[in-house]
């Protein structure tokens, strides 16, 4: 049935959604569920995408239920617009929502992302949504569902310490570099994605909306804008994030310099490695800014297919 | 000499009935039937009218073969298992005005961290094998509040070394642990954060008899130490001897006999004690 | 306690302890419930501060009856009335498990001929925490505990010993010093000499006869005359499960040799 209104849908429109209303007011039933209940794990009936779970599928349908017709989509994927899955991502939903789409954090009211949190500081009217592969933080330290439910039901994080005691004593220092485990609103530990410790300080206190959607693991888990957001640490080891090590080729971000970003290293043909600013349209605005860079060339080339 | 009101551990009537029927199972079954297995609902009644009391400092005995039904008294207090009827009430909990059995299940196993721990025979049910000694014992106090990774790790060594297992095995997994070490750390992490009561599940059965002996004498001193209110379960008369000064025997999940432990032992009075003891003793 | 606690003129002021009309019967279920006479209607007052013997043959109910005031044996009748340090009266039969357990580590005291002991603990170590259990700071007990092991010939380069590594004898004197480290008020000896040599013997009997000196009372069982007579203020004669004879060692001691083992 909901095949055929499509169907109709797409032959009478220009726009081609991919949810229907119905669809959509269910995902976003379970979005303000995990509003209510910061870091909560919500379940939510996940659609078939026409793209693979495991590749966005949980924070496209997020995207897709909560976007009105005034708002703006960025899409990127590890601080990069132009990868083939985010474009596709942003082709998807551009073509779903008939909405504009941008590559500028600052102008996007929608940012669909995977591996990071943009370098620049989001605002009150912003809403990040993450794409997550693997929703539960306590995967590594239980397998039995029923056990993992009542430990979050009762608040019962103990073996996560655990894990992280284990660590530093066979390691020196906590090892986890990415989902690294925080609490919600002193209340319910989440894995923060993949993404990287530099980026988990940004969600305490954030002015920003985030929502997390694992569409293969059926979950959508949110933190609400100014919710305390606090890594799981001991009180004498302290939170570290990456330290930069290198110089970004731009040459604005260097190490001690004024101005820090997350760094990620690009191999070179002749075996050596550089490293680079991994939000890249950040990256870019810096040296426009900088008299780098021509900014007529951030004009986006993406074409339409 | 103890007030009759300064028990740490009061148990009142504990029954447990596995299958239909609860107490309407009960009748025909027991010592006087020899059988556990209701006639009337085909019910198996684990223990009835389990009447126990424990004071701070005091090991009490619990004798019986296997299937007696005394691990099953052991698994209801702990919360293991959940009793079928009666009550049990800890002096650590509200001033022993709550009944254990109608606690929400949360705050029970909540219990289990600094209040009522358990050692088991089998060192996997109070121990993550896969984890280190030091992290075993982690996981209680970092339940308990512990955030201090060097305040936790002094803490476990302290434990690690009052429990005799060698410092530089501290940060190997348990699983790669002998028997005995295994019971050692159980018992460190059973102590880790002073609870009232301490429940010994067949804590040294299974193991070689030299080291047996070695579990032994340090639960000795740690009840002798610690203060610890103890309900000890064992078949072994040589462990309930050493550990403890009143014991209960039981049968087909009755309290036949209880009394102080060296007379039930050399003097026992019910038919099923007399045998227990005279097989035991040659 | 207070449930059992009695009229403190209970007991006349020269009385420890009061066994009235004590009854032991042992039924053995397991041969058809066969009842065997242990003790009948024992009558006996032990005076504060003396050592009496029981005396007579093997199976006449000495040992049963020490068992029985210890509650090592449960009684089938009777009362055993005993003056606590507190000066209170008890009923030994009617005190709860606990407070006779309480009672036993304070006061009442039983030394048999086996000794009893962690398996893994050296010998001073054994006495050592006999007298910390009792209440003793852990350096006094242990000075108590040496000088006591000393006292009973127990030689120094077996203080680390575990004890069942050690020779009957040096087990029976062990044991006796665990009893003896700290003097408890009421101290009941079952055979305590029964595997020594003389020179042990000696040794042992004099740390005995030192325990009233210092204010104990004793009841004992010795299957030796020899220690009877050096010991015994006055002897109680037993023959089967009753007491026949009792009064001052010398005159009970000739008038009933028959009856005593020699």
């Amino acid at each position: 049935m909901r095949l055929l209104e499509l169907a109709i849908e797409t032959s009478n429109e220009t726009a081609r959604p991919i949810l229907d209303e119905s669809s959509k007011r269910e995902v976003r039933r379970a979005v303000l569920t995990a509003v209510a209940v910061p870091g909560y794990q919500v379940p939510f009936g996940s659609r078939e995408m026409p793209v693979a779970r495991g590749w966005g599928s949980g924070g496209l349908q997020i995207t897709l239920a909560v976007i009105g017709d005034d708002d703006t989509v960025k899409v990127y994927d590890q601080g990069e617009d132009g990868g083939v899955n985010a474009a596709n991502l942003r082709r998807l939903i551009r073509r779903s929502e008939e909405v504009e789409t941008t590559t500028d954090a600052r102008a996007a009211t929608i940012i669909q992302t995977r591996h990071r949190v943009p370098e620049d500081e989001l605002i009150e009217d912003q809403t990040l949504v993450l794409q997550v592969p693997v929703p539960e933080p306590l995967r590594g330290v239980e397998r039995d569902m029923n056990e993992l439910r009542r430990m979050h039901a009762e608040g019962d994080y103990a073996k996560m310490w655990v894990s992280l005691y284990e660590d530093i004593v066979r390691n020196g220092v906590i090892t986890q570099t990415t989902g690294y485990p925080c609490l919600v609103n002193d209340r319910y530990v989440i894995a923060t994605t993949p993404i990287p410790r530099w980026d988990v300080p940004r969600l305490h206190q954030a002015k920003f909306l985030s929502l997390f959607g694992a569409g293969r693991e059926k979950r959508i888990y949110a933190i609400p804008p100014h919710t305390d957001v606090e890594p799981l640490t001991f009180t004498d080891v302290a939170f570290e994030v990456e330290a930069i090590a290198s110089a970004c080729r731009c040459g604005l971000i260097r190490p001690g310099g004024e101005r820090a970003a997350y760094l990620v290293e690009l191999p070179r043909q002749d075996g050596t490695s550089e490293w680079v600013c991994s939000d890249t349209d950040w990256c870019a605005r810096q040296r426009v800014d900088a008299g780098l860079l021509d900014p007529t060339t951030l004009v986006e080339t993406e074409v339409e297919l | 000499m103890n007030a009759p009101n300064e028990w740490a551990l009061l148990v009142e009537g504990l029954g447990k009935v596995y299958g239909p029927g609860g107490a309407e199972a009960v009748p025909g079954t027991g010592p006087d039937f020899g059988r556990t297995v209701s006639p009337s609902t085909g019910a198996i009644v684990g223990c009835w009218d389990i009447d126990l009391e424990v004071v701070p400092g005091e090991a009490l005995g619990v004798i019986g073969e296997s299937g007696s039904g005394k691990s099953t008294v052991m698994r209801c207090i702990a919360g293991d298992q959940t009793a079928t009827t009666g009550q049990a009430r800890l002096r650590s909990v509200d001033d022993g005005a709550t009944n254990l059995f109608d606690m929400e299940p949360s705050a029970r196993r909540a219990l289990r961290i600094d209040q009522l721990a358990v050692v088991y025979q089998d060192p996997s049910e109070g121990l993550d094998l896969g984890v280190s000694a030091g992290g075993n014992i982690a996981d209680r106090l970092t339940a308990a509040g512990w955030r201090n990774f060097g305040q936790i790790r002094a803490r476990a060594a302290e434990l690690l070394a009052r429990t005799e297992v060698p410092l530089d095995r501290m940060d190997d997994p348990v699983g790669t642990f002998s028997g005995g070490m295994r019971q050692r750390v159980q018992l460190a992490k059973a102590l880790a954060n002073r609870p009232s009561v301490l429940l010994l599940d067949e804590p040294t059965t299974g193991l070689d008899a030299s080291v047996a002996a070695g579990v032994l004498d340090l639960i000795r001193d740690l009840l002798d130490e610690t203060g610890v209110g103890a309900v000890v379960v064992s078949h072994d008369f040589n462990v309930i001897e050493m550990l403890t000064r009143r014991s209960v025997v039981m049968h087909h999940g009755r309290i036949v006999e209880q009394g102080l432990t060296d007379q039930l032992l050399e003097d026992p009075q019910h038919p099923y004690s007399q045998r227990l003891v005279g097989a035991a003793r040659g | 306690m207070n449930s059992e606690t009695l009229n403190s003129e209970a007991l006349s002021s020269e009385t420890l302890l009061s066994t009235r009309g004590l009854d032991k019967t042992f039924t053995l279920h397991a041969v058809d419930g066969r009842i065997i006479d242990g003790l009948q209607g024992i009558d006996l007052d032990v005076h504060v501060n003396e050592h009496l013997c029981l005396a007579g043959l093997s199976g006449a109910g000495k040992s049963s009856l020490l068992k029985c005031i210890h509650r090592t044996y449960a009684s089938d009748r009777g009362a055993i009335l005993y003056r606590t340090e507190a000066n209170v009266v008890v009923d030994l039969l009617e005190l709860a498990d606990r407070d006779m357990a309480d009672l036993r580590e304070r006061e009442i005291g039983y030394v048999s001929q086996f000794l009893r002991a962690e398996p893994r603990r050296g010998v001073l170590d054994v006495v050592t925490r006999r007298a910390v259990r009792m209440g003793v700071a852990h350096d006094e007990a242990a000075d108590r505990a040496a000088e006591v092991l000393r006292r009973v010939n127990i030689d120094e380069n077996l203080w680390a010993t575990y004890p069942s590594l050690l020779s009957g004898g040096e087990k029976q004197r062990v044991n006796l010093a665990a009893g003896l480290v700290v003097a408890p008020r009421l101290v009941l000896l079952d055979e305590p000499v029964s595997a020594l040599d003389p020179a042990n013997r000696s040794a042992v009997l004099d740390v005995i006869a030192d325990l009233t000196a210092r204010g104990a009372t004793v009841l004992s069982v010795f299957h030796d005359l020899g220690a009877i007579r050096q010991l015994a203020d006055r002897v109680a004669v037993m023959s089967g499960g009753r007491i026949i004879d009792i009064g001052p060692a010398g005159p009970v001691l000739d008038r009933g040799m028959e009856l005593i083992p020699t």
